[in-house]
């Protein structure tokens, strides 16, 4: 197959970020200014942006979507998450320029690997072939160890990188082993070439069940999802702010949007298995629930958080398995149904996220060692705009209405309720309940008096700019809230490949 | 299985009945002898000096990493250099990229001072002491 400059174009934002990585390199190695790095990666990251709009604007319905290789297709349903990607790295940089301006250590290389993992993760939402899956992956979790580890003086940071490598690794494994047992009974890595050959067998043997299902339980490591979830509140309190907030929002999302597309093009039609995710589910809403109640540390409190809402999340994939088409090649009304829930329940996550993390790396020091729901309390006093916006973020996680959570919420109660999985809908409602408990508590903390008088006023351009990116997610978060009709046109236009 | 095989089952497990035997009766009835010398690893006969816990300089494996990392993109090369004729220039352009990423990256290596043997501090000290002699 030749590379024209069709496929090209269509790669056009995996090619920027890729000479922005370059680009960066050379500069860190020229001068070590950290204004000047965090802004050549911010550049690339928006002009990658730009690059995804012009892809998506210039040839409507007629280029798109482009197969670049048996590899990577290049759709409006890898488009739409690569620019949810780009934009909460782009976010995540900002925040990362306001916690490590103060740190005395080699910052400039923050940026470099925050590049090198958000090509992964494009790689990863354009993949449609076992390979591309695992090589973005890796591309996307090798950086995040570094990243996880990056204030190496502070033992924590050291430990949630190591943690994270090995579990990744664990992951990694069970993933390959899943690949190599479909690959041994069907002899195919494409998804789509191993949809055709699931559907055209009669019964499922037990080697394709376990097959598909490790591959589930390494990109559920990923996740974080229950009983996988072991490392998620290490790694995010541990790690620095921005990198739990890159985390939170850009791996898990990567990883979902593959799950989804990867059970579209291959769909099993197993009970057994769909059972399985649902148990996974169910335990994710409960467990992440339920030990977000007994823990203080805020970040410790947005993982389990993140994890009870990839539980939510993973409701999409139990539908899944009557599949999204009806027989004729076109997108059945339940199918239409999982693609919208998935991209406005993540367009939401990824607001919220961002903004929550964002207020936690901006408001506490990078160097303090310990940092607990404490530490923002009284926030309202210092930082008034910034204690709004994250209680205004607690609520959508929460999923109170007029905000985006409420949206992705009633999305996910819509799907349950239309696949008639009454279990599932029954633990929405519960964790839900659960969930509002500590979330209000988190924002009773926010507007507490304080009675530290040694709280240093916060500030600097980074500052300035990370707050104002917590207000636009703020105000993002209470638009989607209000009026989700764009947003959901958008979801709606971005079809996967193969439909 | 094992009644299909069952004379090699046999003969493993007398085998391994026979082994417990041996070693078994010997520990009951044989003598032990102590000392002191005998505690020394045998290293056929020379006497160890010093300690196995010898610490390497980190640099060690940060060469070995970068020779290995250097070492494996230049295997991507002979991909290149087999079909040099067939992919034409489209492959010379490809393969140039990929040469100047390489170049980058041993410019940031050296920048980076991750070639540089002794360490800042080091080399300081050194030329003081040097100072210092004259």
């Amino acid at each position: 197959m030749n590379l024209t400059l069709t496929h090209l174009f269509a790669l056009l934002p995996l090619i920027i970020v890729g000479i922005t990585v370059v680009v960066v390199m050379l500069s860190v190695a020229c001068r070590r200014n950290h204004f000047l790095n965090a802004t050549l990666s911010g550049c690339g990251l928006i002009l990658a942006l730009l690059s995804v709009f012009w892809v998506q604007c210039s040839d409507h319905g007629s280029q798109l979507p482009t197969l670049v290789s048996p590899m990577v297709a290049v759709d409006s349903y890898s488009l739409f998450y690569i620019g949810l990607i780009l934009v909460a790295a782009l976010a995540c940089i900002v925040f990362a320029y306001a916690y490590f301006d103060r740190l005395k250590v080699h910052r400039e290389e923050f940026y470099l690997l925050l590049l090198c993992s958000t090509l992964g993760a494009m790689v990863l939402v354009s993949a449609v072939h076992m390979a591309s899956l695992f090589i973005g992956l890796e591309l996307m979790s090798v950086p995040l160890y570094g990243m996880a580890a990056y204030i190496f003086k502070r033992q924590q940071s050291l430990e949630a990188g190591i943690k994270y490598l090995v579990l990744s690794a664990v992951a990694s494994s069970f993933l390959l082993f899943g690949m190599a047992l479909l690959f041994a009974a069907y002899g195919e890595l494409g998804f789509a070439e191993l949809g055709l050959k699931l559907v055209s067998v009669d019964y499922l043997d037990t080697w394709t069940i376990i097959g598909v299902g490790m591959m589930v339980i390494g990109l559920a490591f990923k996740l974080s999802v229950a009983p996988f979830h072991m490392w998620t509140s290490d790694v995010y309190e541990g790690a620095p702010a921005p990198v739990s907030a890159f985390l939170a929002t850009v791996s898990k999302v990567a990883v979902f949007a593959v799950l989804v597309r990867f059970f579209i093009l291959a769909p099993t039609f197993s009970v057994k298995l769909h059972t399985v995710i649902a148990v996974l589910a169910v335990l994710s809403m409960l467990t992440g629930n339920l030990l977000a109640l007994r823990s203080h540390n805020i970040k410790r409190l947005l993982g389990y958080s993140s994890i009870a809402h990839l539980g939510y999340l993973l409701t999409a994939v139990v539908v899944l398995r009557s599949g999204v088409s009806d027989g004729a090649g076109e997108l059945s009304e339940s199918g239409q149904l999982v693609l919208e829930a998935t991209g406005v329940y993540l367009v939401g996550y990824v607001l919220t996220s961002l903004g929550t993390f964002g207020v936690v790396a901006l408001a506490t020091h990078a160097d303090s060692a310990n940092r607990d729901t404490s530490e923002l309390r009284g926030l309202a006093q210092r930082r008034p705009v910034l204690a709004v916006c994250m209680a205004f973020m607690l609520l959508s996680l929460a999923g109170i209405p007029l905000t985006a959570g409420f949206i992705g919420k009633f999305y996910v109660l819509a799907l349950t309720v239309n696949g008639e999985l009454w279990w599932l809908a029954a633990s929405v409602i519960v964790g839900s309940a659960i969930g509002l408990y500590y979330y209000l508590r988190t924002i009773v903390e926010l507007f507490l008096p304080t009675d530290d008088a040694t709280v240093t006023a916060a500030n600097g351009r980074g500052q300035a700019l990370g707050a104002l990116v917590v207000v636009i997610a703020a105000a993002l978060t209470l638009w989607i809230g209000i009026f989700p009709e764009p947003i959901i046109t958008m979801v709606n236009s971005a079809l996967p490949v193969g439909l | 299985m094992i009644a299909q095989y069952w004379a090699v089952t046999v003969f493993v497990l007398a085998t391994l009945a026979l082994l417990a035997f041996m070693v078994g009766a010997a520990s009951v009835l044989g003598g032990r002898s102590w000392g002191h010398e005998k505690n020394i690893p045998f290293e056929s006969g020379i006497l160890g000096a010093g300690s196995a816990h010898v610490r390497f300089s980190a640099k060690f494996y940060l060469v070995a990493m970068l020779f290995v990392i250097f070492d494996i993109e230049a295997l991507y090369m002979f991909a290149w250099a087999v079909s040099v004729r067939e992919v034409g220039w489209t492959g010379l352009i490809g393969a140039a990229i990929f040469i100047f990423i390489l170049l980058a990256g041993l410019v940031f290596d050296a920048r980076m001072g991750a070639l540089d043997w002794v360490p800042k501090k080091s080399e300081h000290i050194a030329d003081q002491a040097r100072h210092e002699s004259f």
